[in-house]
């Protein structure tokens, strides 16, 4: 049992986990904005962002004072979802991290009249288009491009989805690219 | 630099995150690679789509206001929550089974929490008050100014039977919500204190019976949470919850005078 626990029972951390609390409640809408594009509907995501809470509420003596709580609440969050919506993992969706083949080097005249087409395209999409690209892909390219939004570093999203930093870089890196090949698909 | 290492690169570069050596090779490869140029250029149009265009979903104010009154309740009372959808047909068995054998132990618990909630919502709406920029939607000292400011406001008329004096200075009021209904908030001052006074529809509220004090003409349940003394009665179809840090006998002769006379 830790040290913040036991002084919570005697009373004197109270306060803190109130204000744990407090803050924890500044990021409702970060965390519901997440489960929103996880779950896919509003009701399954205000049941996630609630599970979340309580998770957090009852594991509130494993947290850190100082460490980031911003991505802590993610992390339950995550797997939360995970462990309620596991199936999904075995009916991945089209344009999921490892279906889409980034542009390789080397392109044909045909490729680079592409290209451009491709730039001023991306000039003139709309939320609507992006949003229905990005609930196309894989969970975990959704996960790692809406932390990267977030403003969570590559450390703080490689400890929320459990990977190395090294390969969140990678994972994001394609997530981009597969939405910017689903955003060329509905150009045509 | 290669291509592919380039490449992962990218972001890193545009937002400033790379080590001086590696940033000069990645411009160093962009200025001679017109492939690698187009993808840092399409890359840096997605961000923007992203950060500019994809919509951001808030939590619905409902979720919001739960989530705070289920934190503060369940800090002192267990959890009192809504239960997960995929919980809920089990909830609902168990609840079933909980109205056929609900023991007395129980009953006591059910109002502790109730009261516990309830107390919650009402420092909640308080503090909402102290950390909001623009407290107040009307700043009045006159309570004949800011009564009908309500109007139309509101799905019921507030009733107030202490217009302010100098020991309690009316200084405005402001829509706000009480758990799941839409509440008139009276704001009063003392000295450099706020005090909230939210007045709501009482009914379907699970009010406290036991634990009860005399304030005026109302039976009134006064509790100290997270600092702040909360002070609530009913008076007919309106609650009333009266919030502030103030010393708790100031607080108490403020309710006095906005309780029904004995």
């Amino acid at each position: 049992m830790s040290e913040a626990y036991d002084l919570d029972m005697a009373g004197w951390r109270r306060p803190d986990v109130d204000a744990l609390g407090r803050e924890a409640l500044a990021y409702a809408d970060a965390l519901y904005n997440l489960a929103r594009y996880l779950t896919r509907n509003p009701s399954d995501a205000e049941d996630l962002v609630q599970e979340t809470y309580t998770r957090a509420l009852g594991a509130a003596h494993q947290f850190t004072p100082g460490s980031n709580l911003k991505a802590w609440l993610f992390r339950i969050l995550r797997n939360t979802f995970l462990s309620q919506y596991r199936h999904e993992r075995h009916n991945p969706m089209v344009g999921g991290l490892d279906t889409v083949a980034p542009i390789t080097p080397g392109e044909t005249p045909v490729e680079w009249l592409r290209g451009d087409l491709e730039l001023d395209r991306l000039r003139k999409v709309v939320g609507e288009e992006i949003e229905r690209a990005l609930m196309s892909l894989g969970e975990e390219a959704r996960t790692v491009i809406l932390l990267d939004l977030e403003g969570l570093t590559e450390v703080e999203v490689a400890e929320v989805v459990g990977c190395a930093v090294g390969t969140v870089k990678s994972r994001l890196a394609r997530a981009r690219a597969a939405l910017r090949a689903l955003l060329r698909d509905y150009a045509r | 630099m290669t291509c592919d290492e380039t490449r992962e690169h990218l972001l890193a570069a545009r937002r400033g995150e790379l080590a001086p050596d590696s940033r000069a090779a990645v411009t160093a490869h962009l200025s001679t690679c017109a492939a690698c140029a187009h993808e840092d250029a399409a890359d840096a149009l997605l961000g923007e789509a992203l950060e500019g265009r994809l919509p951001r979903h808030a939590a619905p104010a409902a979720l919001t206001r739960r989530l705070a009154s289920d934190w503060a309740a369940t800090r002192t009372a267990g959890p009192a929550r809504r239960p997960a959808r995929w919980y809920r047909l089990a909830g609902a068995a168990a609840a079933a089974v909980l109205v056929v054998a609900l023991p007395l132990a129980y009953l006591r618990g059910t109002d502790r929490a109730a009261s516990t909630r309830m107390v919650a919502e009402a420092v909640n709406d308080h503090l909402r008050i102290l950390s909001s920029q623009h407290p107040l939607d009307v700043e009045s000292s006159g309570i004949h100014q800011v009564k009908p400011w309500f109007e139309g406001r509101l799905d019921f008329a507030p009733v107030v039977r202490f217009d302010g004096d100098q020991d309690f200075p009316l200084r405005g009021g402001a829509v706000g919500y009480y758990l799941d209904r839409k509440a008139a908030v009276f704001v009063f001052g003392r000295r450099l204190h706020t005090i909230s006074l939210i007045v709501f529809r009482a009914d379907g509220l699970p009010w406290p019976t036991r634990g009860l004090e005399r304030v005026g003409g109302a039976q009134a349940l006064v509790t100290t949470s997270r600092g702040f003394t909360s002070v609530l009665w009913r008076d007919g179809e309106l609650g009333y919850a009266l919030v502030s840090d103030v010393d708790p006998a100031d607080l108490t002769r403020l309710a006095e005078r906005l309780a029904p006379p004995s």
